[in-house]
């Protein structure tokens, strides 16, 4: 055996306890690495499949501008366009039933009064959206007149599978056969009708004729560059007679999604980075340790490059242990996890967790980081190694006090690395300041060694008090004083580990924050009218203000707000324009505002104005206070942006609001799309519902939702997606914090004989004890300080920086905070207290020995 | 010829005001086969001396000439090479790696230089063997008394068949029995097996044991003594004469 490995492998065999912490260690990083890129992935899939498939949602839908069916050789032109991943042709219609026509009872009040009829092209369609088929089949392309309907449908008609369901068509009453049932409906909107493409054809009458083609693309969810490039492209392949709409009705649930993959491939980064510390400190305390063994072989002719050598054999031999067990350990997390967290999410939201996905090359990058970390990490130790000169073995100790440089290169290193991300912060770019919060964690584990001695300073006051009398606080500050490097460099994984808590911590803070209070105030009132198609308002049927007027009359119905819809387009970006009363809607309603305030209402009302979203901002590359000519059906009229707010229903969609007078003028049109509406007070909510209810039966186009009931399945939904990123954030803080436990074992098994002697001249038990518990604190008070600094800086940069896609404001995790404080300081002390038992245990004459 | 010999040896540590003269001026000698010892009061320079020698640090003035060869001007591979091959060292505290067992711990030099681990097992066996440790050879460095550790040190010092060995207060960890058998060990290495020796000890009943002590204070030989081996009473003679150096 090569002499390298065999003094590797007996070091290692010969110090079972170090050994197994080091590469507990490695297999810590491997295992956050890997497992959670397995989560993630299958995660973010299984969500995004079944998000789409629960809200019939595609990544683009193309239809014709009039709103008629066209002929599908249109989809020949999408052939040309590379990232196009799947297209399929559907023909939709809304039918709308008479009174009576599902129940046959003329007492009750009908509940299902349209239907979608939606006719797909089975193979083409299955390519795009998942159909989770709770019982029978999905349609096959050579069906006649089958159709797949939801379990809430064929409750309300009392239809299994087999079954028969009568509609009415353009050929009189038509059958279809039931194949297949989805599960139950949970969003607003009509029930829906899937059958093949040729019997919905026949069914209105119009063969040959499709509605709409959806396309999917083979891009990532946060990939909004290249997502609008594929919109342009397909817009200019098909020419102005068709129009584009991306994700609907479930756009923001989808885009807390994305940001959520955002956030934690992140984590993967970060876990590494942690890993990467972790190992780094325990070749630090090796070397330390056998500082006496190399200085000796050195005398007896070990060359240099064989000290080298033997460092990175031993990383390497543990590196590959560590990242074996690592991988094996890691899939059976991701697995396990996957599994646990199918039950809390499928009892939210319907979503169906596959196989867990492993990609070839996860698993590579894996290997690679988890050897290449562990021998990169060892690299630095191995060479200062290389370095001991020979004389060190003809001293008599090895422990003697290491005051290292508190302010060499590195502190200067890490000082202009915390300015840079400071300025970086106020330079106002988003990608400028999503940087800067990783310059700022790197700037702060450069300052780290120089911070030791103040920040240990600070708790040592603390700590005296706690231990007066003893001089035990004394010795813990001497110890962590002796070796700022080290005690840095475990700081630095235990601060990683939490700011990792406290910004994401800080995002979802702000994400939940501002998602509730969207929600809340766009939907805050009472009775909300919606068509069926959220988002893309053109295709929906409207009602004159006549119904309005209606609704506004009925005794105990307080404001009546009304939205109307007109398409438009500025310098060829096509824009969804809202008409909304602006002195009706704040009542009623609300957007959120992020430049500008509510005041921007009387602004509409007077003039040409208009309020944004932030994709209109986006699209147009326009700002607060820009004048932009919208096209209209006479020529293009000068509208000035007046303020930025996002609504719950449009944030992904390109939007802008301007008064209904204007639209009346302008766009000539005075349908109502939307209606919301509240009670008065002390309205009798019973008999205005009932009154409600009847009016809202001629217009059947619009579901009637309670708009309060509708709020809080929403936030629900919302909690569900949120508590899956809080388990992934458990996952990784859970092995930091293990990892801050390991290093302080490994400290005090350093110290081995160092304790021994002062148990020999006279310390007791107790106070051995005490002394690594105090230290141990030290260390917690260190990590946690410069963790929840940390955390702040990176939770505000990333809220920024993810403001161009998802607009929210920073909420302070007080929470977070107080969290991070709390499990930093509790986990220090648990992370001595077995150190402490052991390091008191220990006997006075075999640690004296030990070498 | 003269093994090791120094000529104006000089180390002075720090500069200025705060300046320490360890060693002034040194000239000494050793011939091949010569057992010296190296004696003087603490804080004399006598490990300082025996670290030049070894080239385990640099002299501020003069040489140390290996076999004629001028150490200072070798690389530190050179150096690492000439320990490996030509010198040989004991030291006060052992310094076995815990990890290897005794026959292990003594081939390391030579498995160091590139001989096959069975090779360099069976010469170090050979070493083992002639110092009575025949039936320890598996054992670890925790499994041996101090007697036995330093032998295994001795037999790692001869394992590659250097010219010169180098011990540094190679019985101050030992008990008076212990000690006397290194100590005679340690005269065989140059009688029987012919290797220079250069011991340090400040142990007049040690020192005793060699053909010839050197004394130093202050940094300065201020003695030398050539000892009769076949007197018995040599032990007296040396803490005697040292006392009187000593004043």
């Amino acid at each position: 055996m090569n002499l390298n490995l065999m003094l590797a492998s007996r070091y290692l065999g010969g110090r079972k306890l170090r050994t197994f912490l080091t590469t507990l260690a490695i297999v810590f990083g491997v295992v956050i690495l890997f497992g959670m890129n397995i989560i993630l992935p299958s995660m973010m899939q299984a969500m995004e499949a079944n998000m789409k498939a629960a809200a019939g949602v595609v990544d683009f839908s193309i239809s014709s501008v009039s709103g008629d069916a066209f002929d599908p050789a249109v989809m020949s032109r999408l052939e040309g366009i590379e990232e196009i991943s799947a297209v399929a042709p559907s023909f939709t219609r809304i039918f709308n039933l008479g009174a009576d026509f599902l129940d046959n009872d003329p007492d009750s009040p009908d509940r299902i009064t349209a239907i979608q009829l939606v006719g797909m092209d089975p193979d083409a369609v299955q390519t795009l959206r998942a159909f989770p088929i709770s019982s029978g089949r999905f349609l096959q392309s050579g069906d006649t007149n089958a159709a797949v309907i939801s379990q809430s449908l064929a409750d309300a008609q009392l239809l299994t599978v087999g079954d028969t369901l009568t509609l009415p068509s353009v050929n009189g009453l038509t059958d279809l056969t039931l194949v297949g049932i989805l599960p139950p409906r949970t969003l607003p909107g009509n029930e829906e009708v899937y059958t093949t493409l040729s019997a919905a054809q026949e069914m209105s009458g119009q063969p040959g004729r499709i509605t709409s083609i959806d396309v999917n693309v083979a891009l990532d969810a946060a990939d909004q560059e290249g997502r609008d490039a594929v919109a342009a492209e397909i817009q200019s392949q098909l020419g102005s007679s068709y129009t584009i709409g991306a994700l609907s009705s479930g756009t923001d649930v989808f885009a807390v999604l994305q940001m959520s993959q955002a956030i934690l491939s992140m984590f993967g980064v970060m876990a590494l980075f942690m890993g990467g510390f972790i190992i780094h400190n325990t070749f630090r305390t090796v070397l330390m340790e056998r500082q006496h063994d190399i200085g000796m072989l050195r005398a007896v002719g070990a060359s240099r490059r064989t000290i080298l050598g033997l460092f990175i054999a031993e990383g390497l031999i543990q590196g590959v242990l560590g990242t074996i067990v690592g991988l094996a350990l890691g899939y059976l997390l991701g697995v396990g996890i996957l599994k646990a967290a199918e039950g809390p999410i499928s009892a939210f939201v319907n979503i169906r967790l596959d196989n867990p996905v492993v990609s070839p090359g996860i698993v590579l990058l894996s290997i690679v980081m988890g050897i290449g970390v562990t021998v990169v990490a060892g690299i630095l130790p191995a060479v200062r190694a290389s370095r001991i000169t020979p004389l060190e073995a003809l001293r008599p100790t090895s422990a003697q006090a290491d005051f290292e440089r508190e302010r060499g290169r590195g502190f200067w290193v890490g000082a202009l690395l915390v300015l840079a991300s400071i300025i970086m912060l106020f330079v106002g770019q988003e990608a400028m300041i999503a940087a800067g919060g990783f310059v700022f964690l790197i700037g702060l584990v450069f300052l780290a060694p120089a911070i030791v001695r103040p920040v240990t300073d600070m708790f040592s006051v603390l700590l005296g008090r706690l231990y007066a009398r003893e001089g035990t606080g004394e010795v813990a500050r001497g110890n962590m004083l002796r070796q700022p490097a080290r005690v840095a460099t475990t700081a630095s994984a235990s601060m990683i580990g939490l700011a990792v808590i406290v910004a994401v911590g800080a995002v979802l803070t702000s994400m939940t924050g501002t998602m509730t209070d969207v929600l809340r105030q766009n939907l805050g009132s009472d009775y909300l009218m919606v068509p069926p198609s959220i988002g893309l308002w053109a295709n929906n049927v409207g009602a004159s203000a006549g119904l309005a007027e209606e609704l506004s009359a009925i005794d105990g119905v307080g404001p009546v707000a009304t939205t109307r819809f007109a398409g438009s387009a500025s310098d060829g970006v096509a824009i969804s324009l809202l008409g909304i009363d602006p002195a009706i809607y704040p009542q009623v309603s609300g957007m959120a505002f992020q430049e500008g305030d509510e005041s921007a209402y009387e602004v509409l009302a007077a003039g040409r104005a208009m309020i944004v979203n932030g994709a209109f901002l986006m699209a147009t590359g326009a700002e607060l206070g820009d004048t932009l000519e919208l096209a209209t059906p006479d020529g293009v009229q000068s509208y000035r942006i007046v303020a930025v707010a996002a609504d719950m229903f449009n944030a992904k969609v390109t939007t802008a609001f301007i008064s209904q007078a204007n639209m009346a003028a302008d766009f000539g049109r005075a349908e109502d799309v939307l209606i919301q509406l509240n009670l008065e007070e002390g309205a009798e909510a019973e008999t205005v519902d009932t009154e409600i209810r009847a009016i809202m039966h001629d217009y059947p186009q619009f579901n009637t939702i309670a708009g309060r009931a509708y709020v809080e399945q929403m936030l629900g939904y919302l909690n569900a997606v949120f508590s899956a990123l809080y388990f992934l954030l458990a996952f990784l803080a859970v092995p930091s914090l293990i990892a801050m436990l390991n290093t302080l074992t490994i400290s005090v098994i350093e110290r081995t004989r160092e304790i021994g002697m002062l148990r020999a001249v006279g310390a007791t038990r107790r106070q051995v004890r005490r002394m690594v518990t105090a230290e141990a604190l030290l260390l917690a008070g260190i990590g946690t300080g410069m963790g929840l600094l940390s955390g702040l800086y990176l939770g505000y940069s990333w809220v920024v920086a993810m403001d161009a896609f998802f607009p929210m404001s920073y909420s302070f995790p007080i929470a977070g905070l107080i969290a991070g404080l709390a499990t930093g300081l509790i986990f220090g002390a648990l992370a001595g207290l077995i150190p402490a038992r052991q390091a008191a245990k220990m006997d006075v004459v075999a640690a004296l020995r030990y070498e | 010829m003269n093994t090791v010999k120094t000529e104006g040896l000089t180390k002075i540590y720090g500069s200025g005001n705060t300046a320490v003269t360890a060693l002034d001026s040194i000239n000494i000698h050793a011939a091949e086969g010569e057992f010296v010892a190296v004696m003087g009061p603490s804080g004399c320079g006598k490990s300082t001396l025996l670290h030049l020698l070894g080239g385990l640090d640099h002299p501020t003035r003069g040489k140390v000439l290996i076999n004629g060869q001028d150490i200072a001007e070798m690389t530190d591979d050179a150096l690492t090479e000439l320990r490996r091959r030509e010198m040989g060292f004991v030291f006060q505290f052992f310094n076995l790696l815990p990890v290897l067992s005794a026959v292990e711990n003594a081939a390391l030099p030579i498995m160091l230089d590139g001989v096959k681990p069975d090779e360099a097992k069976v010469k170090a066996t050979e070493w083992l063997t002639r110092f009575g440790l025949a039936d320890r050879l598996a054992n670890r460095p925790d499994q041996l008394s101090g007697g036995q550790q330093q032998r295994v040190a001795v037999a790692r010092a001869l394992v590659s068949e250097p010219k010169l060995v180098l011990a540094d207060e190679p019985t101050g960890n030992l008990d008076t029995r212990s000690g006397d058998e290194i100590a005679a060990l340690l005269r065989d290495v140059s009688q029987k097996y012919g290797r220079t020796v250069v011991m340090v000890s400040h142990d007049p009943r040690i020192a005793a044991y060699a053909d010839r002590i050197i004394f130093l204070k202050d940094g300065k030989v201020i003695d030398e003594t050539l000892l009769e081996q076949k007197n018995g009473k040599n032990a007296e003679m040396v803490a005697e004469r040292m006392t009187k150096l000593a004043n």
